[in-house]
């Protein structure tokens, strides 16, 4: 199997809870499965968080993951989103010590704020739209860069 | 406020150890007569009896500890129950919620301890969520595939009061069981049983939790598919039936394991089909077309092996829905019968029992000629599980005990003492070897406190005779700390327990001690000094497919 056919993009609702990050990371490692992002947030409903897993399968079928994390009783839903039909997004916020960024502009960035020292920048957008960000980076004498797994949303058509 | 709690919930026997932790509930114990507590003299004991007792009469085991070294304690015993899906619910006190995080005297993180070994856990910090918490643990416990729930419960949460809540209605948005049978694919199951020309049907721990031994006898009998059963599966089918092909996996029969390896159709039904079931697992069933899959636990379908037809579903329901749809049988069907009764006299069990040793199975067939289908076996891990499991033919569920899972040595002493609370109408076998037998072996207090009626069937080889043969036989002959040379006189340490207990060296002697120990009311025990270099046959070399199995040398 292809590194790439191993990786599954899951959305996955849980119950909010001091034990529901360690169950669910616990059962990724114990299961030999890798976890290759993770983002988590509030999700609409009260007690509830949606988190959007990128994980790799190992040597276990590919479902597994999904299967496995729907054993927990922590867990109340898991979407496979892996694919097209859905869009991805990932934040990063950067600090660079140019203050001339038309060129980060030119690509959707925004300025979060402007200094003597360098301009701090942020930008969303599909996982391989923020990599060629962060190469396009470098020329502005990147400081720092944070960022964030992807979420994900299936498309409405 | 817990111990009411229980009461609702049905709770006859409690298996617990006190400690500064969980004092305030004891506290309260003698208030509640209903609840009978054993107390146990290690807390691991506590949770071989929970477990035995919920393997022999269904309901679930209760457990109490302490926190940190009580609550640890348990560990072993929770990853028993949970790898052989066993109904528990272990109780362990926490430290105050205040000081929770801070190092406390005997803090440990019991949740993040047991997280992998029980099927749930939960952290009870505030009175108010303990009612609805040990209504759902036994919920959880009890329903689908079972298991083991713990409820970690702070000190001052012991101590405080709670309004009574109604606890009747469940609502777990994360637990929602599976319900139905698809159709659909029951009846395609049905028919690639009936077509086959060469079926075999597996069996495992599903099919008695789910108590479908009469579902899945009537499908064998009109499929005309002979059964085998995993170790944990042992008593789903009898063995006696002539469709029985009795214990299957890497140490299972010769005549199993060629009909495995000759299959055409192979339908596995509540199990999980584990690498002691399928030895190596690119050779396993190599010229089935069709894999059938039965379980509960939707994980499992292709876990270990991609089913073509996987129904995931209680055995029972499953069982049920196929039945109606087998019709026509395929004509090749006397052939397959011929041939596996052909390999049943080529690779019949067989022992050697002539070289002036005591031999295992003498013991094991003149027990089972006084107790039959009577007495609840349980074993230990070991040669002596596997020597207990393949002579001995159950023909009921719910005879056979042990520890298949997980393995874990020093779970028969306890598990029987839990089995005869659970089940005080049946005659219970103990079968040990003296390895595993000294693990829990303080447990005797137990067993002669209440009197039970426990017979310790010791089979002694003075050595850990698994890890010997193993050594023997897949590690160039390189006996490595497996010899048990220092050990305690048996019946000197039986005796100190105030247990009667005798020796026997010779076959001769089997019979007049048999007798004592079933004259004798109570616990009794028999120190069998059996032959050191008895080994366990068949058996399939480690790494090798179940084709390659050994078996008893001719001597
Ligand atoms: C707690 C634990 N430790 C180690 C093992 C590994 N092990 C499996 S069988 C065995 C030997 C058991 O010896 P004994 O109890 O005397 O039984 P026998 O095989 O001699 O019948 C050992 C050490 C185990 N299964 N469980
Ligand atoms: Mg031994």
């Amino acid at each position: 199997m292809s590194d790439q056919e191993r990786v599954r993009v899951l959305s996955v609702l849980v119950e909010d809870g001091s034990n529901t990050l360690s169950k669910v990371s616990g059962l990724i490692r114990r299961r030999g499965f890798h976890v290759r992002s993770i983002s988590v947030g509030p999700s609409r409903a009260a007690g509830r968080s949606r988190m959007t897993l990128t994980v790799d399968a190992g040597h276990a079928e590919v479902d597994q993951v999904r299967k496995q994390l729907e054993r927990l009783v922590e867990v109340v839903e898991v979407e496979d989103v892996t694919g097209q039909y859905v869009h991805s997004r990932e934040l990063v916020v950067a600090k660079v010590s140019a203050s001339e960024v038309a060129g980060l502009l030119k690509r959707g960035a925004k300025v979060l704020d402007a200094g003597p020292d360098g301009t701090t920048v942020e930008f969303a957008g599909e996982g391989k739209d923020v990599g060629d960000f962060i190469d396009e980076l470098i020329q502005h004498g990147v400081l720092d860069v944070a960022r964030s797994g992807p979420v994900v949303m299936r498309r409405t058509a | 406020m817990i111990l009411e709690a229980l009461e609702r919930e049905g709770v006859e026997f409690i298996f617990g150890y006190p400690g500064g932790a969980n004092l305030p509930i004891y506290q309260h114990l003698p208030e509640h007569p209903k609840l009978k507590h054993i107390l146990v003299r290690h807390e691991q004991g506590a949770a071989h009896m929970a477990d035995g007792y919920a393997r022999a009469c269904g309901k679930p085991g209760v457990v109490f500890a302490t926190s940190g070294p009580g609550a640890l304690n348990l560990v072993t015993g929770l990853a028993t129950a949970y790898m052989d899906s066993v109904p528990m619910i272990a109780i362990t006190g926490q430290v105050a919620s205040t000081q929770v995080g801070r190092d406390a005297f005997q803090e440990t993180d019991v949740i993040g301890a047991t997280s992998s070994v029980t099927k749930h856990s939960y952290l009870v910090t505030n009175i108010d969520q303990l009612p609805r918490v040990i209504h759902e643990a036994f919920h959880i416990a009890t329903t689908g595939r079972p298991g083991p729930v713990l409820i970690d419960i702070c000190k001052d949460v012991q101590q405080a009061d709670a309004e009574r809540i109604n606890t009747e209605r469940l609502d777990i948005p994360g637990y929602q069981l599976n319900g139905h049978v698809h159709l659909e694919r029951a009846r395609e199951a049905a028919r690639a049983v009936a077509n086959a020309e060469r079926p075999v049907i597996l069996a495992g721990h599903g099919v008695l939790l789910s108590h479908a031994e009469s579902e899945l006898r009537e499908f064998a009998e009109k499929a005309g598919a002979p059964v085998g059963t995993t170790l944990l599966g042992i008593g789903a089918f009898p063995v006696n039936h002539p469709l029985s092909l009795h214990m299957t996996g890497f140490m299972g029969t010769g005549w199993n394991l060629k009909a495995v390896q000759n299959a055409d159709v192979l339908m596995m039904v509540g199990m999980r089909v584990d690498d002691r079931v399928t030895a190596r697992l690119a050779d396993f069933a190599p010229k089935v077309k069709t894999f059938i899959h039965i379980d509960i636990d939707g994980s499992e379908m292709g876990k270990n092996v991609r089913p073509h037809i996987e129904l995931v579903a209680d055995a029972k329901n499953a069982l049920e829905a196929m039945t109606p749809h087998i019709g026509e049988l395929h004509e090749g069907r006397g052939q397959w019968f011929s041939q596996i009764d052909a390999w049943r006299e080529e690779h019949p069990l067989k022992y050697t029992h002539s070289n002036g040793h005591l031999q295992p199975q003498d013991v094991l067939i003149d027990m089972y000629r006084r107790c039959r289908n009577e007495a609840i076996v349980v074993a230990d891990v070991g040669q002596n599980q596997i020597w207990a499991a393949l002579w001995w033919n159950y023909d009921r569920p719910g005879l056979f005990l042990n520890s298949g899972g997980s393995g874990t040595m020093g779970f028969a002493l306890p598990a029987a003492i839990g089995a005869k609370f659970g089940r005080p109408d049946a005659a219970v076998w103990c079968v040990a070897g003296e390895g595993g037998f000294v693990m829990t072996a303080q447990e005797l207090s137990v067993a002669v406190e209440h009197q039970l009626d426990v017979k310790i069937v010791l089979l002694n080889n003075f050595s850990l005779g698994m890890v010997r043969q193993f050594q023997d036989d897949f590690y160039g002959g390189v006996r490595s700390q497996s010899e048990l040379t220092h050990m305690p006189d048996f019946v000197k340490l039986a005796d100190a327990y105030g247990m009667p207990a005798v020796r026997v060296d010779r076959f001769e002697e089997i019979g007049p001690a048999m007798d004592a120990a079933e004259r004798t009311k109570g616990p009794f025990l028999i120190d069998f000094r059996i032959d050191p270099e008895a080994n366990v046959y068949p058996i399939v070399p480690l790494g090798k497919s179940l084709n390659d199995f050994w078996e008893a040398p001719d001597k």
